[in-house]
């Protein structure tokens, strides 16, 4: 027991004290906030100032209507089909920011005066206008035919029309301005048109066992980073077993540790000593976070700016321990018997990759489990221990599934660290001594048969 | 310690890799208290031979007996092994790693911190106790190595080939210390290749080639039975004519000033000595030699193939 102890307290040690340890735990919740906002802004920044639109009016009415309309970004109904358009957007990265992205993405215009047709063929308009478009003194510019109001078809000619939050902007808008034309030519009044067209205001409320709570679309951007964390993290931690196991084959210091301990607490000293780092590092961001949710959120607000986080349950932060310890050691013990059997860490990243591939498939299925978290795909994914680390703590933040499901899914999973353990201390000892070359997998298939 | 009269008894031991015998039907005795020169060329199943002995690998077939007891992980901690693959955790300071090797032996805290400073001392290496390993160089990073074999005060010392690697003024003070635990009444294992080392330090030997054992017994017993007619001797002046004489000497070898004479079957060493004053011959040295353990192991070897 004293030599188990020895390996934990070693590599907890070793890990704790190394200035990485602390980069990344500073640094860490850090690169989580610019993962998940710096898309958003990115696609928010708009360089250059306002679209400068020129309008070509053939029907000789509208321009005024298009030209107020596309000032004013004041408009109901215009939020709800931009958001429809950006929830469809196909950015699976970055689930948040379609929530946000409406808000930010408000583009602004310059709209010029009335293009004078003034007898002019519309092909020599074109010209003209698509000259001024290349020589950069225009960004674009709309062509309204006659007979618009039966036809509902308006051109748009711009530099770069893959903008396509600008682009549909100015379609929401024109099509404002043409639909309030319509009602003017029907005699029907705007305002009271407006009144019909009112939209319903939604909340949205997650229904819970503790009661209903408001959910102000913090939940989502929440679901995002709890399964982008436990992701990364089991990556890191696992490539943190990968070397240390590769060093001590490296180095020979495996035969020295032989020759005073067994291979299997060796092993399980290795990584549990390890998932302590692990576990400090999640201690001391989740007292951060804990801080942060008594008196920072409250500063804040103080200062104007108001900042909604979503109600954490307590046993949400049992359930994280429990799946993300579940993933660690599965995938560490992977990452352990891999370093075993390679004779450098480059090596083993190489021969690590279809698992870790395995990780990346649990992680982008955890997004198909926030759309539908009660599917029957939803619950298969969570049982399947390779991805339920991930895939049960996303439908346990999104829709709580029963107990039952939960503790089945920990069965299973902890049932499959078990066996790997096994599987993993008797390859690794023989895979530990053997220098020189890679082990090959009728090798390691031998091994296991033998030891 | 000395239960029934060895330290270390191995029996009848096999170990095979696939279809390679590493070590073959091997049996030896280790005697408390003294230096056992476990010798042969690379490759010969020295390093298989030990990890067994250490139980980091179990015989396939055969026995072996440690303290009179079979081997089990408890007596791991009387065992200090010098593996001859040799290293360090590069990143954790000197002091740091002997705290955690004593502790994989059951030794810690102040009993531990004792030994390392005694150790460090006696190898010259204090003053690098709070550095990492990366920092030394090759050789004090053995001698590192070298304490965390040996702080836990164990009662049978391995050492695979402790010397490689090492400058001649600090393969003199391991020499010099391995003889000193053989005062405190250690047995001491020592494999190496270097035949003239072995012959240095070791009190009994046991020979390896190619898996198989080739010869063992007491230093000095192997080379009695080994005894050869051979002559070292310098002369000046007239005396070729009677090294010719193939009555007396079947092979001449010549070094840089003196010469190797191999007498031949039943002449005798003292009827040279009278045929090279005789003939005029002045002689400055004249030493009968015994023969080096890396003939007898190159004689050995031969008959063998």
């Amino acid at each position: 027991m004293t030599k188990f102890l020895a390996i934990v307290k070693r590599e907890y040690l070793t890990r704790v004290r190394t200035k990485m340890f602390i980069v990344v735990t500073v640094l860490g919740p850090v690169m989580i906030l610019v993962f998940t906002i710096v898309p958003t802004l990115m696609l928010s920044i708009k360089t250059g100032g306002a679209t400068r639109l020129a309008i070509v009016d053939e029907s000789g009415r509208l321009y005024q209507r298009v030209h107020d309309s596309l000032l004013n970004d004041r408009d109901e109904d215009e939020d709800i089909v931009a958001s429809d358009k950006a929830t469809d957007a196909p950015n699976a990265n970055a689930p948040d920011q379609t929530r946000r992205a409406p808000a930010a993405m408000k583009a602004t215009f310059d709209v010029k005066p009335e293009v004078q047709i003034a007898g002019r063929s519309l092909v020599a308009v074109r010209s003209d206008l698509d000259a001024q478009v290349l020589k950069g003194q225009l960004d674009g510019y709309l062509i309204i035919p006659k007979n618009v109001l039966e036809s509902s078809e308006v051109e748009y000619r711009g530099r770069n029309t893959g903008d396509v939050i600008t682009s549909s902007q100015i379609g929401n808008r024109v099509n404002r301005a043409i639909r309030d034309q319509r009602m003017a030519e029907n005699k029907i009044d705007p305002a009271l048109m407006s009144k019909i067209n009112q939209p319903v205001k939604m909340t949205t409320n997650k229904v819970t066992e503790t009661g209903g709570e408001k959910d102000t679309g913090g939940g989502f951007a929440f679901v995002f980073i709890v399964g982008f964390m436990i992701y990364i993290t089991i990556i890191m931690y696992g490539q943190v077993v990968l070397a240390a196991v590769v060093e001590e084959k490296e180095t020979r210091i495996a035969e020295m540790l032989f020759s005073s301990v067994r291979s299997f607490p060796l092993m399980i000293g290795k990584l549990i000593g390890v998932s302590l780092v692990a576990v400090t590092q999640f201690a001391i961001w989740g007292l951060v976070f804990a801080a942060f949710m008594l008196w920072g959120v409250d500063a804040l607000s103080a200062s104007g700016m108001s900042i909604s986080l979503p109600h954490i349950s307590a046993s949400f932060f049992i359930y994280f321990l429990l799946f993300f310890l579940l993933g660690y050691f599965i995938y560490a013990t992977i990452y352990a018997l891999v370093g075993s059997m390679v004779t450098t860490t480059q090596e083993g990243g190489q021969v690590a990759m279809p698992i870790l591939l395995l990780l990346i498939m649990g992680f982008y299925l955890g997004f198909t489990v926030i759309r539908s978290p009660g599917s029957p795909l939803a619950f298969w994914v969570s049982m399947i221990p390779f991805f339920s680390p991930i895939t049960m703590i996303v439908r346990i933040v999104t829709q709580t599934p029963p107990l039952w499901q939960i503790a089945l899914s920990l069965a299973i999973g902890y049932a499959t660290v078990v066996l790997l353990i096994w599987l993993a201390a008797r390859i690794y000892r023989i895979g530990m001594l053997m220098y020189g070359k890679r082990a090959t997998i009728p090798e390691v298939l031998r091994w296991i048969r033998q030891a | 310690m000395s239960e029934n009269g060895s330290t270390l008894k191995v029996s009848n031991v096999t170990k095979r890799f696939d279809e390679f015998t590493a070590v073959n039907n091997l049996s030896l005795k280790v005697r408390p208290g003294r230096i056992f020169g476990l010798i042969g060329p690379n490759g010969a199943g020295k390093t298989t031979t030990i990890r067994m002995i250490v139980n980091i690998t179990a015989p396939d077939e055969g026995t072996i007996e440690l303290f009179g007891q079979q081997i089990t992980p408890e007596l791991q901690d009387r065992i200090g092994y010098l593996p001859e693959e040799r290293g360090l955790y590069k990143k954790m300071k000197v002091i740091d790693q002997l705290r955690f090797f004593g502790e994989l032996k059951n030794v810690k805290g102040k009993k531990a911190d004792e030994a390392i400073d005694r150790w460090l001392a006696r190898v010259k290496l204090s003053e690098w106790k709070n550095k990492k390993a990366m920092e030394l160089s090759k050789g004090m990073q053995q001698k590192v190595q070298f304490i965390a074999a040996v702080m836990h005060d164990p009662d049978l010392m391995i050492l695979d080939e402790p010397s490689s690697g090492l400058d001649p003024v600090n393969q003199e003070l391991l020499k010099e210390i391995v003889l000193e635990l053989k005062a405190e009444g250690k047995t001491i294992i020592f494999s190496t290749h270097q035949m003239e080392l072995a012959e240095r330090i070791c009190d009994d030997i046991c020979m390896i080639n190619r898996s198989n054992k080739v010869l063992d017994g007491t230093l000095r017993e192997i080379k009695r039975s080994f005894g050869r007619n051979a002559v070292a001797l310098r002369i000046e002046g007239d005396g070729e004519r009677v090294l010719s004489d193939p009555t007396l000497v079947t092979k001449i070898e010549r070094r840089s000033d003196e010469v190797e004479a191999l007498l031949s079957e039943g002449a005798d060493a003292q009827e040279l000595l009278r045929r090279l004053v005789a003939a005029g011959a002045r002689v400055t040295k004249f030493e009968l030699v015994e023969p080096s353990l890396s003939d007898i192991f190159i004689e050995k070897v031969g008959e063998t193939e």
